[in-house]
């Protein structure tokens, strides 16, 4: 596979085509028929995931170095270039968020009934913005791709949303906005500062930025840099209290854009942490301070996520309370800075990309039939819709973290490599998951269970072949990390160590020099 | 053509050619319009002939700039540099823009009177007189030739009683404006003896900033703070924009902000560049008090031409932020912000101007509502038009906001560029709702749509200027490259050398 790939000159080219293939698929959706539109859009995300799959084969991971690293001036009168580059964590993030696009497109069939073209147009351009995100090493291309991509989702949820559509696409695109515009000053004054050091070299690379991040000019005002950048990754996690945003969104959006936004979108914040926050100013991230104020607010998230979904009357608010729970397990194993703190974080971070992914899905299929989400209007489904009980149950025990489905292996990850850092927090927050247990089977036993006492839900069909098309590869996705999550967990492994290198001031990036620690400055 | 010894006559009219194309077409208009004032045909007649004068100074411009036209010596009246030529071009494409929107405009509004394309004409040689003014006569004589036809076009709608209520408030504040600006000259004149602005220069910069100097930029200040509708001297601005005919708005939000931005950045540059620790706290409160003001009251208002004057306002704090920083950078920045703006602005009123159909002034949410489904050309392009206002990455106004915001950072100084960004923030509870009407709520009626059509010459504005947005928005380089070395003219002024000794 590798020698294959080599021979078409795979590395040169995948990065640029994955990112500008959706747009032109967008152009062409936008102007087909309804009928053609759809297709053509699941064509587009279908061929985008089978040649990021190569990326698998080809990215070299084992150094947890930046590979494939490209570098065209962009605007050079400002320092701006065009760079990308992928490592093992980048790596994982784009083949979750390929993997899941033909997904939603093939999952909206059915559900989206108007305006399919746009639809679909910006379903595409939303996917080059989030793989741009996880692919830009350039703090300008990094903040247009993060703003950019708020635009398809403002209009998936604005237009094709539910009753409370207007008002929930508006709270995210100002809460989203309100954290990247503290970020874009902040990323100004970082280049300014790293100009004075560097001899007045003007540069938004990422490696740039992190070579003078820890100088001592730049030390007096960290406090504040990081406060900006902390705001609008935990805005986007997100991270208790500024998660009242999620709930709304996630509830009015259409079942794609709730994917969407809980499979990839929040991974974003808990990627902005891992790749910028903390390695330009690990200082101030691993201060006495921010860290007891992080994992209490991660702890908080947690247990209150679990909480608040115990009480939900709505399927889709439940999930998506418990996704700031989820959210809070990644937070956690990222400030544990351990080996299996960080891993966890990331399996976490995938391991919820399938399985509230596949939830949403599901709520969404059974929307689609009742057109209710109210927990109470359903009972006794098990008799009625077997085969999508059966994976509602399994994609629930999945959530709760059973072990053999993904959700364990992340957080137990993070429980264990934040034990010896955080034993009380992650005392408290192994809580979270017996919560977990309670609402999830709770839900499960109303919905599926119980007596079959409402006529209306006597008539409803089971999944059809393409709802199975959905879910069947989200299926394998969960079972299979849960069994043998090693090859993912290996390519994540490296990166994870040297995150956590930065994360200690041990390693100048770019210059893939690790330093002693006698030797830095 | 490289140097031009402004002395001899023959020079000096090389280096005016702009100017003087722009005046003789105004003449020529003017010529026409008194045998042919008739029918729609005679003013449309009129609007072309005026296009071609103002694309014949936009070549002579263009073959100035490129052929890369200096003064031998130093300039004492006109500016040859390349931030003149800038200044000029984004006045010329103002005034293009203005006039075709303004062909089908006057006719569906029946204001049948060709006059208006000289008046037009005549206020775009004033404008482009103030920004390349090197002397504060000058100056003042752009300003005036600017204004005057100015009030006039703003109460052209002799139907309307917003119109003229619209020309007597602007013609009032302007007035007054006017005087302070004349006693700020005046006093500056006392104190330094020169109304020339690279010796007033060098007179501060040796003796330093007194109380008379001091009161005569403060005057200065007023008076061209007036000009582009900075806080605490905006109050004219929502009325006026309000009832003066879509396209004069247009004009004046782009052009008169333009040129009195770019005037007032080559006075404190060159003539008070060594004072930049004086006007900077008065600049930063102005420009602090703009964007907050400005971005509040906007989002209360109904019209959305009364939103887009109090969100020309917040823009004017957003340039003088740039105003503030007092580098080259900042005027680097200046430019290109009100580049992006002008094209932004443009594309905007041609729109809004088919939408109204008789009666914009009553243009809200309500009526835009649902236009996505019927005009989906339309729709998209008010909604690059929001995006650019709001400073959103892809666009032009976008990389405006960046320079901006890049030269404010420059001077490690943050606190405009925090007001800045969560300013912006708020204007995005104005611009998106727009955005919203738009796409996302059904029409208040299923025939309101109907008539929604782009004219040709307004088709053609809106298409070019949404376009070049996008464009420029992607790949900037060349903007930026002229707004650099527009800026690189003030090298070597009394602020060039006080920024240096600083470090």
């Amino acid at each position: 596979m590798f020698n294959f790939l080599t021979s078409i000159g795979y590395n040169s080219w995948i990065l640029h085509v994955l990112l500008v293939f959706p747009l032109l698929g967008a152009v062409a959706v936008s102007l087909s028929p309804a009928a053609l539109a759809k297709r053509l859009a699941f064509a587009v995300t279908l061929v985008e995931f089978i040649l990021s799959l190569g990326l698998w084969w080809s990215v070299n991971t084992a150094n947890g170095t930046m590979e494939l690293m490209q570098t065209v001036p962009w605007i050079p009168q400002w320092g701006i270039s065009y760079a990308v580059g992928i490592d093992g964590i980048s790596l994982t993030m784009v083949l979750l968020t390929t993997m899941l696009m033909p997904l939603c497109v093939i999952g909206s069939y059915s559900y989206i009934t108007e305006r399919e073209p746009g639809y679909y147009a910006l379903i595409l351009v939303l996917t080059t913005g989030m793989i741009g995100v996880f692919i830009a090493m350039d703090m300008f291309l990094f903040y247009v791709f993060w703003e950019v991509m708020l635009i398809p989702m403002y209009f998936l949820i604005g237009i094709w949303g539910g009753k409370n559509r207007l008002y929930a696409a508006l709270k995210f695109f100002i809460y989203t906005m309100a954290g990247s515009l503290l970020m874009l000053v902040a990323i100004l004054v970082m280049v300014r500062v790293a100009a004075v050091m560097g001899d007045g070299k003007v540069s938004f690379s990422y490696f740039h930025l992190l070579q003078y991040a820890q100088s001592p000019i730049m030390g007096r005002i960290a406090p504040w840099l990081f406060l900006a950048f902390f705001l609008a990754f935990a805005i986007k996690v997100p991270l208790f209290p500024f998660h009242t945003w999620l709930p709304d969104a996630h509830v009015e959006a259409p079942t794609a854009g709730s994917v969407i936004l809980a499979s990839v979108l929040l991974k974003m914040g808990t990627y902005g942490f891992i790749r910028f926050a903390i390695p330009f100013f690990p200082g101030v991230a691993f201060s006495t301070f921010v860290t007891n104020t992080v994992v209490t607010l991660a702890v908080i998230g947690i247990v209150y996520g679990a909480l608040v979904a115990m009480v939900q009357p709505d399927i889709k608010k439940l999930v998506a309370y418990s996704s700031v729970s989820h959210l809070g397990f990644a937070v956690l194993g990222i400030w544990a800075a351990s080996i299996q703190g960080v891993q966890g974080a990331l399996m976490v971070m995938i391991g919820h990309g399938f399985s509230t992914g596949a939830l949403f899905f599901l709520i969404g299929m059974l929307y689609e039939r009742r057109h209710t989400r109210e927990i109470n209007a359903y009972g006794g489904l098990a008799r009625v819709i077997p085969i999508f009980s059966l994976i509602l149950t399994v994609v629930a025990l999945a959530s709760i973290g059973l072990p053999g489905l993904n959700g364990f292996v992340g957080e137990f990850l993070v429980l264990v490599g934040s034990f010896r850092i955080h034993p009380y927090a992650t005392g408290l927050a192994t809580t979270g998951v017996i919560f977990a247990a309670a609402y999830m089977l709770w839900a499960l036993q109303r919905i599926i269970f119980n007596k079959l006492d409402k006529p209306a839900n006597e008539l409803i069909p089971d999944l059809n072949r393409r709802e199975l098309a959905v879910l069947i590869p989200l299926l394998i996705g969960i079972v299979w990390m849960g069994l043998y999550p090693k090859p993912v967990l290996d390519k994540l492994e490296p990166a994870a160590r040297r995150y956590i290198l930065m994360t200690k001031g041990l390693v100048v990036p770019g210059e893939d020099v690790i330093r002693t620690k006698g030797a830095s400055q | 053509m490289t140097g031009l010894d402004l002395l001899t006559p023959s020079g000096l009219m090389v280096a005016m050619l702009p100017e003087l194309v722009v005046t003789l077409a105004a003449v020529i208009v003017l010529l026409i319009n008194a045998w042919r004032h008739q029918t729609a045909a005679d003013s449309r007649f009129a609007g072309m002939v005026s296009l071609a004068g103002l694309v014949a100074a936009l070549a002579v411009l263009g073959a100035l700039w490129r052929g890369g036209a200096t003064a031998l010596g130093a300039p004492n009246m006109m500016a040859l540099d390349g931030y003149r030529f800038g200044a000029q071009l984004l006045i010329l494409v103002a005034s293009i823009g203005a006039v075709l929107l303004s062909l089908d405009y006057l006719e569906r509004e029946s204001l049948i009177a060709p006059e208006y394309y000289s008046l037009l004409l005549m206020a775009t040689a004033g404008m482009m007189f103030l920004a390349g003014a090197e002397d504060l006569i000058i100056l003042f004589l752009g300003l005036e030739v600017m204004s005057v036809p100015i009030y006039v076009l703003a109460a052209f709608n002799r139907k309307s009683a917003a119109s003229a209520e619209a020309g007597l408030k602007y013609f009032l504040v302007g007035a007054l404006a006017s005087a302070f600006l004349l006693y700020g000259i005046a006093l500056t004149y006392g104190a330094t003896g020169a109304t020339d602005l690279t010796a007033i220069g060098q007179r501060i910069s040796a003796q330093g900033i007194e109380t008379m100097s001091g009161l005569g930029l403060a005057l200065m200040l007023i008076g061209l703070g007036f000009k582009v509708a900075s806080v605490p001297f905006h109050m004219w601005a929502p009325d006026v924009y309000d009832g003066a005919p879509t396209p004069v708005t247009a004009y004046m939000a782009t052009g008169v902000k333009a040129a009195g931005f770019l005037a007032l950045v080559r006075v404190l540059m060159v003539g008070f560049g060594s004072a930049v620790d004086t006007w900077q706290p008065i600049v930063g409160v102005l420009a602090a008090a703009s964007m907050i003001l400005g971005n509040l009251v906007a989002l209360a208002q109904r019209s959305l031409k009364r939103m887009l004057a109090y969100s020309s306002i917040a823009h004017a704090g957003y340039l003088l932020a740039a105003v503030w920083s007092g580098s080259q950078a900042g005027a680097s920045a200046t430019m290109l912000y009100l580049a992006a703006y002008v094209l932004t602005t443009l594309a905007t009123f041609g729109i809004l101007a088919v939408l109204g159909r008789g009666g914009e002034r009553d243009v809200t949410l309500d009526t835009i509502a649902g236009l996505a489904q019927r005009r989906p050309a339309i729709a998209a392009a008010l909604t690059i038009c929001m995006f650019s206002l709001l400073g959103f990455p892809g666009t032009f106004g976008f990389i405006g906001k960046w320079a901006i915001l890049s030269s404010i950072t420059a001077e490690h100084h943050q606190f405009l560029a925090v007001v800045l960004v969560l300013t912006s923030l708020v204007s995005a509870g104005y611009y998106l709702p727009v955005i919203r009407a738009l796409y996302m709520r059904p029409p208040l009626n299923a025939e309101i749509h109907d008539g929604v059509v782009l004219p040709g010459a307004a088709r053609l504005t809106v298409a070019v200027g949404v376009i070049l947005l996008l464009v420029l928005g992607i790949l900037p380089r060349l903007a930026i490259d002229s707004a650099d070395r527009g800026a690189r003219s003030f090298a070597g002024t009394a602020l060039d050398r006080a920024a240096q000794a600083h470090r």
